[in-house]
């Protein structure tokens, strides 16, 4: 068993001449919720259905010491995903579903699941089919919720839910899921909404992994500052990864310098997390 | 094996329609047609009847046994066989768009992503989707057969007995009892045979993007034609018939020569022959390559689902 719950080494998916993912290296450790944040394109469903066992890869990767590409039906047993909205069975009535997971899955615990859906409007009798797109989101995040695993995939486990949805589930992962023996991997578009939960970010572009780090030390890293009038030139000598104006006055945005410094040349800022991957994807914040 | 269950449950419960619903109202449609039918002309004098000098079916019952009494309880079990058929014509169309629509409509739905979000593996999946259609359909089939062949028998006895005929004679429950066991052995058997035919449905149902139904017949087709234009020959059309049933002319007919009554078609086609097509199967090398090609199939199949996403 190793310490990581995803190791990749050289992780590698072609598609004939194309490359999806490129020779990739990572470590997931447990007790982490990672948010995997890409242009559209750029590998992550690829890098993820790796992960899941749902496809084949070249290199070297062990999920939960196992290898995904031949394992994947072991691996379910502590990995659980929800790769796409609407996958569950549209034929089959909730408390058929929770039947069917019930009897397959080892470490389902149904009571939690009814719990949850308890709390929600969906009516278990009815079939999939006849539910809200909502609904049914609540119906399989209900089911992942309830299943004791190591490391659960979401991708895109929002999309085209409501906002107070989202919210409400974002904190109920992070309240009554994630834990440190559990790690959660993340990916979305609505880099604002998880931000505030994620311990650790990736960003991808066109098959390569352009930055992974810790949230805590990333948002320390970039800091926007409002210069103030008359101190353009000192800022500029910094070397902004950035520089704009907003309000007639200067805003630049720096990577790895001191605070301190800064703070000298006007107010400043940490930048959020979507204004860092766009920094970081537009090339300035290498 | 509990996850087995489980697969064969849900598989039940995906295809409902076909493997319950079907039969229950086919047969319940023939069960239906046949009491009315009975109750409003039944009664009545007809032609024939009364040139034979019956009144109706009651009397005739008793005329038939005073005649010929020994061929009476064949006679009686094949004509409710005769009466709850129609479930049978459409099982092999039941057999055929399952088994070319279960891996199909799992990719078209998606639904085949949360299938593999489960510690279930590609090997139980496939499996099961091929023993249910195989397997457990006809044996629902044949459950709402007896049931079927029951009410009516039960419903024909009592119109014997207020007819004042022999009404116990329209329950040979012996008889009733061994064909549904037989024929279900003559079903097991053509299973084996069309095995190939029945895996290359499952794996198509595996690799086609769209239109199944064409992607399992063109090939054939097409390979056909080819064998017919190039080299003249019919090979394997033969064999795609011999496995449909085909495969029954090696059995020696010499003995329908001698069919001279109900009896003799119950004693000598359907109880007779079971042992006869059995051996033969057995010791068919035909047969057993067809197996292999099944196996063959069905491997392909699973190594379809572990790429399919």
């Amino acid at each position: 068993m190793t310490e990581y719950v995803v190791e990749a080494r050289g992780l590698t998916k072609s598609y004939g001449d194309f490359r999806a993912i490129n020779n990739i290296d990572f470590n997931l450790p447990l007790g982490r919720i990672v948010g995997v944040i890409a242009p559209n394109g750029a590998g992550k469903t690829t890098m993820l259905n790796a992960i899941l066992g749902l496809s084949s890869y070249e290199g070297k990767l062990t999920v939960l010491g196992r290898d995904p590409a031949t394992e994947r039906d072991a691996l379910m047993k502590d990995v659980c995903f929800i790769a796409d909205v609407a996958t569950l069975p549209k034929w089959m009535k909730v408390v058929e579903v929770l039947d069917y997971v019930e009897a397959v899955h080892p470490k389902f615990n149904r009571a939690k699941a009814m719990d949850f859906l308890s709390r929600t409007k969906v009516p278990v009798d009815r079939k999939v089919r006849a539910l809200s797109k909502g609904m049914i989101v609540q119906v399989h995040l209900a089911v992942v919720m309830s299943i004791d695993a190591k490391l659960l995939v979401l991708d895109e486990p929002t999309l085209g839910l409501d906002i107070l949805f989202r919210k409400q589930f974002y904190q109920s992962l992070l309240e009554e899921y994630f834990d440190e023996d559990r790690t959660v991997i993340i990916t979305t578009h609505q880099v604002e909404e998880v931000e505030h939960i994620l311990t650790d970010v990736m960003f991808l572009r066109d098959g390569e992994i352009v930055l992974e780090a810790n949230m805590d030390e990333l948002t320390q890293q970039f800091i926007e500052v409002m210069v103030e009038k008359g101190k353009e030139a000192e800022a500029m000598a910094l070397k902004p990864l950035r520089h704009g104006s907003s309000f007639g006055k200067s805003t630049c945005v720096y990577k790895n310098i001191d605070r301190e410094t800064l703070a000298k040349l006007g107010e400043t800022r940490r930048l959020g997390l979507a204004d860092i991957f766009v920094a970081t994807m537009t090339g300035d914040g290498q | 094996m509990n996850i087995f269950k489980a697969l064969v449950m849900r598989e039940m419960l995906d295809g409902k329609s076909y493997y319950i619903r079907t039969p229950i109202i086919l047969a319940g449609l023939t069960v239906a047609i046949l009491i009315l039918s009975t109750i409003f002309l039944g009664t009545v004098e007809i032609e024939g009847m009364e040139r034979e000098k019956v009144k109706n079916i009651g009397e005739g019952i008793a005329m038939f046994q005073e005649k010929k009494p020994e061929e009476l309880a064949s006679a009686v079990t094949m004509f409710y066989w005769g009466s709850a058929i129609l479930p049978w014509i459409a099982f092999p169309f039941v057999i055929f768009f399952s088994l070319l629509g279960t891996l199909y409509e799992e990719r078209r739905d998606r639904s085949i992503m949360f299938w593999k979000s489960m510690p279930v593996a590609d090997w139980q999946e496939v499996l099961a989707k091929l023993f249910v259609p195989v397997v457990i359909a006809p044996l629902i089939f044949m459950g709402v057969t007896v049931a079927a062949q029951l009410v009516i028998a039960i419903f024909m006895a009592l119109i014997v007995l207020f007819q004042g005929g022999p009404a116990l004679e329209m329950l040979p429950l012996g008889l009733m009892f061994v064909s549904w066991f037989t024929l279900l052995g003559h079903y097991m058997i053509s299973a084996l045979w069309t095995l190939p035919l029945l895996a290359w449905l499952l794996l198509v149902s595996s690799y086609a993007s769209r239109m199944p139904f064409l992607w399992a017949a063109l090939p054939p087709f097409i390979l056909i034609a080819i064998e017919g234009i190039f080299f003249k020959t019919h090979g394997i059309a033969n064999w795609i018939l011999m496995h449909l049933g085909g495969w029954r002319k090696a059995m020696d007919d010499s003995r329908f020569d001698n069919i001279h009554g109900p009896r003799d078609v119950f004693d000598v086609v359907i109880n007779g022959s079971l042992g006869e097509l059995t051996s033969i199967t057995a010791s068919s090398p035909g047969m057993w390559v067809g197996l292999i090609i099944a196996g063959g199939l069905v491997y392909a199949t699973i190594e379809m689902r572990k790429r399919a996403i």
